[in-house]
């Protein structure tokens, strides 16, 4: 009863009080699923920006102006991390960044140093393709991540924008209760895809296959980042039919050849997941994303 | 406490539940009673356990990446990156050309060592060996050396030493300082070094304005303005030894000046606009190998345009590059051409150079590209008619066409060929066959 009323009291003082207006918290992602992340905790109090759109690999982006202008007033940069945006991100933060979002700051948040990272290689070499010395970086698709980033999220936007703390910490809980709820009905859907084996075009689904518990049972990416040759195809050919393979997996920015072909000698369905959310997304985008790479897996899984 | 409470409470409460069974209809009113607060206590059970396991598993998690960041699962080293050792890049490049023509004389222009065309047959260009780490939170530094083959030797040259101050080091937001020797913001490809570029030789205005690029010593200072748009501007002071300058007396010989904006158009389209000025009093600046010698005022203006698009958003897939700078520089002062013994004479003249080119990715290994380059020259005075600056009324230019091989980013094969027509009437057909190749570290290319 007292923890009511002092609730009650708390928000009527919330209300009787309004903040100052003050000027939103400015948000640079790398990428699209961190602005929309963003955006569920920061709610009206932040703008996002996404440096890169949906159809677009992270990977090759270049160090465009525009991109120096939106890091240059930015407040907050978040971005995957582990050496996804290496090829630009430095050069933005060389050229336009405020000292608040340089390493070490609240103001600069890399996803991958908040989560249990996968795929550490123990051999690095360029002769082994373009592999990540610091794990597999693509690490939003999976939706525990996103619980851990939230959280991080939230407490960064407390410590940059201190007097909508409170707001942050309520966006976070009705997110999180919400995408437990959601946990609740994927892990449901999960058991029954585990298992089930899928070939992928490139290591950007090792986050997926790790939470769905599927078997990865070959690359069209002989070594990651070095497109997929024909005699590598071929020996895909055998291995993946003996291993019954019930998709090929890929981005919509990876190429299509090699999935295609594939597919077309094997019969298994070559499937286009969407990566990740549309730039400008709207609230609830990132449950979508799941659904939808959801439902796409059950019907490739569901054929005989 | 309440838990270990609830949890005894509920331990009893349910087989006793389970085992009795409703004998009395006066019971059920009870038993509801019951039943609901089982519920709830239940409900609460539930929700308290939810939230343990939640703490615990979140505790797992962060215990995992505080794992991983001291050792990883191999018991390998773990490589996080090199950032306490300045990384070290290698550049070898190396070429095969092929001229028509002996002589390659740019008709009304004094053309320094660098702006020359490239040695015939086989050879390396520059190798280049890059050094650069931060120093502190406050500095980044950057060194490159290259070495060069001159009049039979290999010779080696300081291209860049510069330091470079970091947002943290107490400046203005968006301000930046750098100092030392670099490749100063002058016009698009001055910035850059020649590795990056799209074809094998610099266009025309580059190689008679900046004997191949401006790097001289010097100090330059840079503003990105907190806009939605990028703009930029800033400028610098320079020794006034490097070419267009020449042997400096003051050591505060040359200053320049910018401004450029830019952004995206839609999703996958960007451009940026630049205009730039330099100035440079020259104590002397020789060229044609000696030969030709300026003193006096000499000032450049510059204006440069770059577009790209990709059409997907990947660049790294399919992309088309149209770039295109443009030149005037006036000089008030003497020409002296020792070669035709023309004596001191006063000039006070402008030319102008420019070259446009577009570049098509069509796969993500191969590119094709075309580029014109022109210069118009200045009219002749008396004193240096028949003289290396006597352009005989001739517009010096240049037709390229390029495809080159890309296998990773650190590799790069190709083949040009280039018409020119630098003196009246002396064509010159050019094939060029070159490589270019980095080991090591390799710094991002700015757009």
């Amino acid at each position: 009863m007292i923890k009511k009323l002092s609730f009650v009291s708390i928000l009527m003082l919330g209300w009787a009080l309004p903040a100052p207006a003050t000027a939103d918290v400015r948000v640079f992602a790398c990428e699209p699923e961190w602005a929309a992340l963003a955006q569920e905790i920061g709610g009206d109090k932040v703008s996002t920006y996404s440096a890169t759109h949906e159809k677009q690999d992270a990977h090759h982006v270049r160090a465009r102006p525009s991109l120096i202008a939106k890091i240059r007033r930015a407040d907050l940069v978040i971005c995957a991390g582990a050496g996804l945006e290496v090829g630009w991100l430095p050069l933005l933060m060389q050229r336009g960044a405020r000292s608040n979002v340089r390493p070490g700051k609240p103001g600069h948040l890399m996803a991958a140093q908040h989560v249990p990272v996968r795929e550490i290689p123990t051999v690095i070499d360029r002769s082994l393709g373009d592999i990540h010395p610091e794990g597999n970086p693509h690490v939003h698709l999976d939706p525990r991540n996103l619980t851990l980033l939230a959280r991080e999220l939230s407490k960064r936007l407390s410590v940059i924008d201190s007097q909508n703390s409170a707001l942050y910490s309520r966006n976070l809980k009705s997110f999180e209760n919400r995408w437990e709820m959601h946990m609740k009905k994927w892990n449901i859907r999960a058991a029954k895809l585990k298992n089930m084996p899928v070939v992928v075009h490139h290591k950007s689904w090792s986050y997926l296959i790790g939470w769905l518990g599927l078997k990865e049972v070959g690359s069209l990416e002989a070594k990651p980042g070095i497109p997929p040759t024909v005699s590598h195809l071929n020996r895909l050919l055998k291995t993946v039919s003996a291993a019954k393979a019930k998709a090929i997996l890929r981005t919509p920015f990876d190429q299509s050849d090699p999935s295609n072909w594939l597919a077309n000698k094997t019969n298994i369905p070559a499937l286009v997941l969407p990566f990740t959310v549309s730039r400008n997304a709207k609230p609830g985008a990132l449950k979508k994303l799941f659904d939808d790479i959801l439902a796409q897996l059950e019907k490739a899984n569901g054929r005989p | 406490m309440t838990l270990r409470y609830m949890r005894a409470a509920a331990a009893i409460a349910v087989p006793v539940l389970l085992a009795s069974t409703p004998l009395y209809a006066a019971d059920k009113q009870e038993l509801s009673r019951i039943l609901s607060e089982i519920k709830t206590l239940k409900k609460a059970y539930e929700g308290r356990i939810a939230t343990l396991e939640n703490k615990i598993k979140s505790l797992e998690q962060k215990k995992a990446v505080a794992g991983k960041k001291v050792t990883p699962a191999s018991g390998g080293r773990a490589i996080k990156d090199n950032s306490f050792n300045p990384s070290l890049g290698i550049i070898l490049n190396g070429r095969a050309g092929s001229f028509s023509q002996d002589g390659s004389e740019i008709a009304g222009f004094g053309v320094g060592e660098e702006g020359e065309r490239g040695r015939e047959g086989l050879a390396i260009d520059e190798s280049e060996i890059n050094f650069s780490a931060n120093v502190d939170d406050k500095f980044y530094a950057s060194s490159t050396v290259a070495i060069v083959r001159e009049e039979g030797e290999d010779k080696v040259e300081l291209e860049e030493a510069y330091i470079q101050t970091l947002p943290d080091a107490g400046l203005p937001d968006g301000l930046r300082l750098k100092a030392g020797r670099a490749f100063w913001t002058l016009g698009y490809l001055n910035e850059h070094h020649a590795h990056g570029d799209d074809f094998a030789d610099r266009p025309l205005p580059y190689r008679v304005y900046l004997n191949k690029s401006f790097n001289d010593d010097g100090i330059e200072v840079s503003y990105v303005v907190p806009a939605d748009m990028f703009i930029e501007f800033g400028g610098g002071i320079f020794r006034g030894d490097d070419f267009p300058a020449g042997d400096s007396v003051s050591g505060f010989g040359a200053w320049s000046a910018y401004a450029r904006v830019g952004g995206d158009i839609g999703d996958n389209q960007s451009w940026r606009l630049g205009a730039y000025t330099l100035h440079s009093d020259v104590n002397s600046r020789a060229t044609n190998e000696g030969a030709v010698t300026f003193v006096g005022k000499s000032n450049l203006y510059a204006a440069d345009l770059r577009y790209s698009w990709a059409p997907t958003g990947n660049a790294r897939n399919q992309e088309l590059i149209f770039q295109t700078e443009f030149f005037h520089r006036s000089e008030d002062g003497t020409y002296n051409d020792t070669g035709a013994g023309t004596g001191a004479v006063n000039f006070d003249d402008g030319s102008q150079g420019w070259y446009a080119q577009a570049v098509y990715k069509f796969a993500p290994a191969w590119r094709v590209g075309a580029r014109y380059s022109q210069l118009l020259a200045a009219d002749t005075p008396a004193g240096l008619a028949e003289s290396a600056l006597d352009s005989a009324g001739h517009d010096p230019y240049t037709m390229s066409v390029m495809a080159d091989w890309t296998n990773s980013e650190f590799g790069r094969i190709r083949v040009q060929y280039n018409r020119e027509e630098l003196s009246d009437g002396r064509d010159d057909n050019q094939f060029i066959l070159q490589y270019v190749m980095s080991i090591g570290a390799h710094a991002a290319h700015a757009f």
